[in-house]
């Protein structure tokens, strides 16, 4: 009895401890591991994404100009994996976990964007993109107009283009 | 008197989960008890044998709730044992507070839930208040109240820095009153011990000849944790007591787990003291060569061991665990002979079965 009447009385003074969502607002921590959000920008088609994620939630489609990427949120599990491991900040764990929706709905719910191929400015062949969080992680130091350009080159390219010429010291 | 059986589960009001008791009863007391699994089966040492060895850190933690965090912990253990990966040090300890923080979760989860099967329900959503306080802590630091997704290969995913630090001490300041007005309420209260006190009774020979483990078997009085017994990460370097009592009832089993929070709290508060800075992670994402390995953990129910068995490719050959709730279930055929029927669901509920675990 002496323990209650204390727990009686704050909770008549301090009103309900739970949230009172969805006529207020719910607690949501800045790390929670929520949707999923995908920036085409930055992703360099590496597919590490797909092969990574434990749900199947990530699937590339193969388009004429590129690969369309897809990231099913009914299907994925928020263990964060994708954006943990990759290396283009291409993919990032939000906090937003409002993802009720109506049935109709449920194929709608999905990430979607298609992540185009390029030509090389050098030699024109096509090639998959080099986004700048991955070429700056590459090249660290290099000015940016310097990443811009190596950036629209193909792999070939860029290596013949940054190799040492003779003779410099590597 | 006439014998009957009466079929217990596998769904029924009392149970949390799904177990199916065939319990033979003479009048009003307990004489007999089959025990039947398999109604949640999913074939999860099928599916890792299917998925790479990252994707698996993901799934083990999905094997139970309560326990999420020992899994893919042990199983990452077993990875690294194969591999040679020696973690950074800062690692080790941010490992343990992983794991401390899910063991109040589970444990207080357990002590709630037993209040709740005696019919004490404000004590019951109380604790749960209380529990609450670790949830928070759990989604603000893990990002999820239950997988916190804390391990990786070679590392952690989560760091704690200053703010972080002073954060979680903060709320586990805010958990040590409410812990020391409940412990004195279970321990003194007449309704709760009417109900529990000599209830359920294992004795300690029955534990060690049935190979209990955990808080049940503790609370038999065998003084064996695998915290102590075959220290892993930097549990030899903290100090906690073990706790044991002897009477083996369903009151022993509560108390065992609420003195246990507070030996947790402990153990967090030293982790936050000694953790040495450093990296959280090994650099590469490492290749793990064949070879088989063993780990062992103290999961919240009891030792939780890993088999693992690699062939050099990025998938398991085979991985295997045996579950803590899979011995103690042997227990109840003990606990209950001669008990009374209304304490079915009681004695069931004090060894904190956990049939996802057992089944998988
Ligand atoms: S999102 Fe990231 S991991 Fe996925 S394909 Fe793009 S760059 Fe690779
Ligand atoms: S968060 Fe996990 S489940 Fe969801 S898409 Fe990323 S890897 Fe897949």
């Amino acid at each position: 009895m002496s323990f209650f009447l204390p727990v009686l009385l704050r909770n008549l003074l301090k009103g309900p401890s739970t949230e009172a969502f969805p006529f207020g607002e719910a607690i949501t921590p800045k790390k929670l591991r929520a949707r999923i959000s995908f920036d085409p920008d930055s992703c360099a088609l590496c597919r590490v994404c797909a092969r990574i994620c434990p749900a199947g939630a990530i699937q590339f489609e193969k388009k004429p100009d590129g690969l369309e990427f897809n990231l099913w949120h009914n299907a994925c599990v928020f263990c964060g994996l994708c954006a943990l491991y990759c290396e283009s900040e291409g993919l990032h764990s939000t906090n937003d976990w409002h993802l009720s929706h109506l049935q109709s709905e449920k194929y709608d719910l999905v990430e979607r964007a298609t992540v185009k191929f390029q030509k090389c400015t050098k030699c024109g062949k096509q090639k998959m993109p080099a986004p700048l969080p991955l070429m700056a992680k590459l090249y660290p130091g290099l000015p940016a107009d310097e990443i811009e350009r190596l950036r629209a080159m193909c792999p070939q390219c860029r290596k013949a283009e940054t190799a040492p010429a003779e003779g410099e010291p590597s | 008197m006439s014998t009957y059986k009466i079929p217990v589960g596998p769904l029924h009001v009392a149970l949390e989960e799904p177990m199916y008791f065939k319990v033979e009863v003479e009048g009003e007391t307990v004489t007999g008890l089959d025990i039947q699994a398999g109604h949640v089966h999913r074939g999860i040492e099928y599916l890792v044998a299917k998925r790479n060895i990252h994707q698996n850190i993901v799934l083990t933690e999905r094997i139970c709730s309560l326990c999420s965090n020992s899994h893919p912990f042990s199983y990452c253990m077993a990875l690294e044992r194969i591999g040679g990966i020696i973690v950074p040090e800062r690692v080790e300890y941010l490992r343990v507070v992983a794991d401390e923080i899910k063991r109040i979760a589970s444990h207080l989860f357990n002590v709630a839930i037993t209040a709740h099967l005696v019919g004490f329900d404000t004590l019951f959503m109380q604790v749960m208040e209380t529990r609450e306080i670790m949830q928070d802590t759990k989604e603000t630091i893990f990002g999820n109240r239950m997988d916190l997704g804390a391990n990786r290969i070679g590392g952690v995913r989560y760091d704690l820095d200053g703010e972080g630090k002073a954060y979680l001490a903060a709320q586990l300041a805010r958990m040590k009153a409410p812990l020391d007005e409940f412990r004195d309420l279970y321990e003194t209260n007449g309704s709760f011990l009417r109900r529990t006190k000599g209830v359920g009774v294992l004795p300690r020979a029955d534990a060690i000849r049935l190979g209990l483990v955990g808080p049940v078997a503790r609370a038999s009085g065998v003084d064996y944790d695998v915290r102590r017994k075959a220290p892993y990460v930097v549990y030899d370097r903290l100090d906690f007591d073990v706790q044991t009592l002897a009477d083996g009832d369903v009151w022993s089993r509560t108390m065992i787990r609420l003195r246990e929070v507070k030996e947790s709290v402990r153990i967090i508060e030293q982790c936050l003291r000694d953790i040495p800075e450093g990296p959280i992670s090994i650099d590469a994402i490492p290749e793990i060569p064949a070879g088989e390995a063993i780990a062992k953990s103290e999961a919240p129910r009891g030792e939780l061991i890993y088999y693992l068995r690699t062939d050099g490719s990025d998938k398991p050959a085979r991985l295997k665990w045996r579950v803590p709730s899979y011995n103690n279930w042997k227990g109840l055929q003990v606990m209950m002979a001669g008990c009374k029927v209304a304490d079915i669901a009681l004695i069931v509920g004090s060894i904190d079965p956990c049939i996802s675990c057992t089944e998988r």
